[in-house]
């Protein structure tokens, strides 16, 4: 089932937390809503569910083609799982996953053995039917999530919404089970949108990517076009370790200290300064100045635990670089603190301003 | 573990904090000691020895008497209204407050607050003027044959008035503290208003209502100032427990007075012994609690 998010927008008192936003979430994808908090996210997630409402008249949710907000809550079979988890305390495992199938009018509601089953194929399904009789205070982060999970799914939604689904676990039970849902979502294949402020988590996991700032969507795509085609300054900035410059331009070129990078020819003439970005892996680092396509730096901090070498610099007029080198690369440069190098930018990114 | 050992045996000696000489310390828990026995111990006793002075069937006879059982009769009646009343506005107050935006909230909490913060006998005195012979309400009343002010219904909503803030008063900080998450999780499953209350809302605060419903109890029962303003201290008609325990002490039986006061002293030691087992069954459930904390936190 498809979603489509027309026009909504959300205020808060003088506050707009959302400002006219639309874009639409296909059959079977997982999309991820990105921004840094108080981006409007989770605010247009909950909108999505129909836990609040949108501003006005003019804003619509469709799902399946259909007016969700006409529908009555019951009816909507919109599966939301929450940051904290919100499990019911007082109740079993097994109750709270058996809540959404004994809550139904009594008419719908599937008998007592129906609904046994159903719930100990859902904890099969999240790994964890030995938990049953527990109480949600007994488990850990991780197995609260996807016991939070198997409830939403007991009432078989039509959309999944998770809010910032690992957002309180430890790295590394986030990243098993980031993967883990990416496997969930493919066998289950249903439409599911997440909320993330993990740049890292949306971009391995996600279909595609909904960027949000400040109550906009910035831009909607694969990983893949968002991270080597970002729309603007913003996208480029958020998304993985990226220098910045502030730079002036003169006579059609952008300088970045003393060195000049042409413009392309279809650029605003009459800017006058710029933002160049380039990410740490795209810079090279040499010990002579060969030709003009470089700038001169200083070697403050380096950083060789880990899989890349992480080196810091300061530039002559005095903007931080960071510079990721292979191991090989760095023990062939021989670097050391407070070296004076020269820095060459591979490929760049400039936004006129 | 030697160096574990020495550890917490050097923390626990840290959290005896000052490490006070011995005397000291025998001092302060002698002296704590010597004042709860003063003021709570021995009157307690004193109640017990007098009422029992003469014997149990003095006892028992005292409290069988007519007016006797006229009082208690109509403090289970006050209370037996009063405290429903008050569990299902103190509910309905605390969910309205704890988990809605809305304008007039820090109004409405000072309004339940006011019989805290208003003298009993003051309350009784404003029924008084509200509903006595002369006063607003009196002349209307009078002529529709409607006895308010020295009649039961003067003392059930008396009680109501000095009973109001006791449940609400206990749930709102609960409430709150839980949040309406566990509510919204109800409904994206479907559940309607009154089935997120009872499965949800209800067992979630059951403890702290069972509490807040034993205080309000125990005032209802106990309430004296406000009482006594409005009763008119007819016997066997509009004595509660206490007025009548008054009226008793009053004309020398101290014997009946007693024996009055103990009916109120082991609802009092019975309402301790509950208060205590939720306290520890709270407890028990609210151990397990702190890692959610934790996780939230983080």
């Amino acid at each position: 089932m498809s979603i489509e998010i027309r026009n909504i927008s959300r205020s808060f008192g003088n506050f707009r937390a959302l400002k006219d936003v639309s874009f639409k979430v296909e059959t079977g994808e997982l999309v991820a809503l990105l921004g840094p908090s108080g981006s409007g996210k989770t605010s247009l997630l909950r909108i999505i569910a129909g836990i609040e409402v949108p501003d006005g008249n003019d804003g619509a949710i469709l799902i399946h083609n259909e007016d969700a907000t006409a529908i009555n809550f019951r009816d909507r079979r919109v599966g939301f799982v929450f940051q904290h988890y919100a499990l019911f305390r007082h109740m079993t495992i097994f109750e709270n996953v058996a809540f959404g199938l004994r809550v139904r009018p009594r008419r719908v509601r599937p008998p007592e053995k129906v609904i046994k089953e159903k719930v100990n194929e859902l904890l099969k399904l999240v790994q964890l039917d030995w938990l049953g009789d527990r109480l949600p205070s007994q488990l850990s982060g991780g197995q609260r999530q996807r016991i939070a999970l198997a409830r939403a799914l007991a009432v078989e939604p039509s959309v999944l919404l998770l809010d910032e689904p690992f957002g309180s676990l430890d790295a590394k039970v986030r990243k098993e089970l980031r993967q883990w849902l990416r496997r969930f979502h493919d066998e289950l294949k249903i439409t599911s949108v997440f909320v993330t402020h993990d740049q890292e988590e949306a971009l391995e996991v996600a279909d595609r990517v909904v960027l949000m700032n400040e109550g906009r969507v910035e831009q909607v795509g694969t990983p893949e076009e968002v991270y080597h085609h970002p729309a603007n300054a913003f996208v480029y900035n958020f998304l993985g370790n990226v220098n910045l410059f502030h730079s002036r331009v003169e006579e059609g070129k952008v300088y970045l200290g003393e060195m000049p990078i042409d413009l392309p020819a279809e650029s605003a003439p009459d800017a006058k300064s710029a933002l160049v970005f380039v990410r740490p892996h795209l810079l090279e680092i040499e010990h002579q100045r060969n030709g003009g396509d470089n700038f001169h730096a200083k070697v403050t901090h380096i950083n060789a635990a880990g899989p890349l070498v992480k080196v810091d610099l300061v530039t002559d007029w005095g903007d931080p670089v960071q510079v990721e080198l292979s191991h090989g690369k760095y023990l062939s440069l021989g670097l050391k603190r407070d070296d004076e190098v020269f820095v060459r930018p591979r490929e760049r990114k400039i936004f006129l301003q | 573990m030697a160096l574990t050992k020495s550890n917490s045996e050097n923390r626990s000696g840290g959290t005896a904090g000052l490490n006070e000489p011995r005397i000291v310390r025998f001092l302060l828990i002698s002296g704590a000691l010597l004042f709860l026995s003063l003021f709570l111990l021995l009157p307690l006793i004193v109640v017990f020895t007098e009422a029992f002075k003469k014997g149990v069937e003095v006892y028992l006879e005292s409290i069988r008497e007519p007016d006797a059982a006229a009082a208690i009769r109509l403090t289970l009646l006050a209370a037996g209204i009063a405290v429903p009343l008050n569990l299902i506005f103190g509910v309905a107050a605390a969910w309205a407050i704890a988990k809605f935006q809305f304008p007039g909230k820090s109004f409405l909490i000072t309004l339940i607050d006011l019989p805290f913060s208003v003298s009993p006998v003051i309350s009784g005195l404003v029924y008084v003027l509200l509903f006595g012979l002369q006063g607003w309400l009196g002349p209307w009343l009078a002529a529709h044959d409607i006895k308010i002010i020295f009649a039961v219904p003067g003392i059930v909503l008396a009680t109501i008035f000095v009973t109001f803030p006791f449940v609400a008063r206990e749930l709102i900080p609960l409430m709150q503290s839980q949040g309406s998450e566990e509510e919204e999780a109800a409904r994206t499953l479907g559940a309607g208003g009154w089935q997120t209350f009872w499965r949800v809302t209800l067992p979630n605060i059951k403890w702290g209502l069972l509490y807040g419903v034993i205080l309000c109890n125990a005032r209802a029962m106990g309430e004296f100032g406000a009482v006594s303003v409005v009763s008119g201290h007819v016997r066997g008609f509009t004595n509660t427990i206490p007025l009548h325990a008054e009226i008793l002490y009053n004309e020398y039986n101290s014997t009946a007075a007693f024996a009055m006061a103990s009916l109120l002293t082991m609802l009092t030691l019975v309402t301790i012994a509950v208060k205590a087992l939720i306290d520890w069954k709270s407890h028990v459930v609210g151990r397990e609690a702190p890692e959610r904390e934790l996780a939230e936190a983080a």
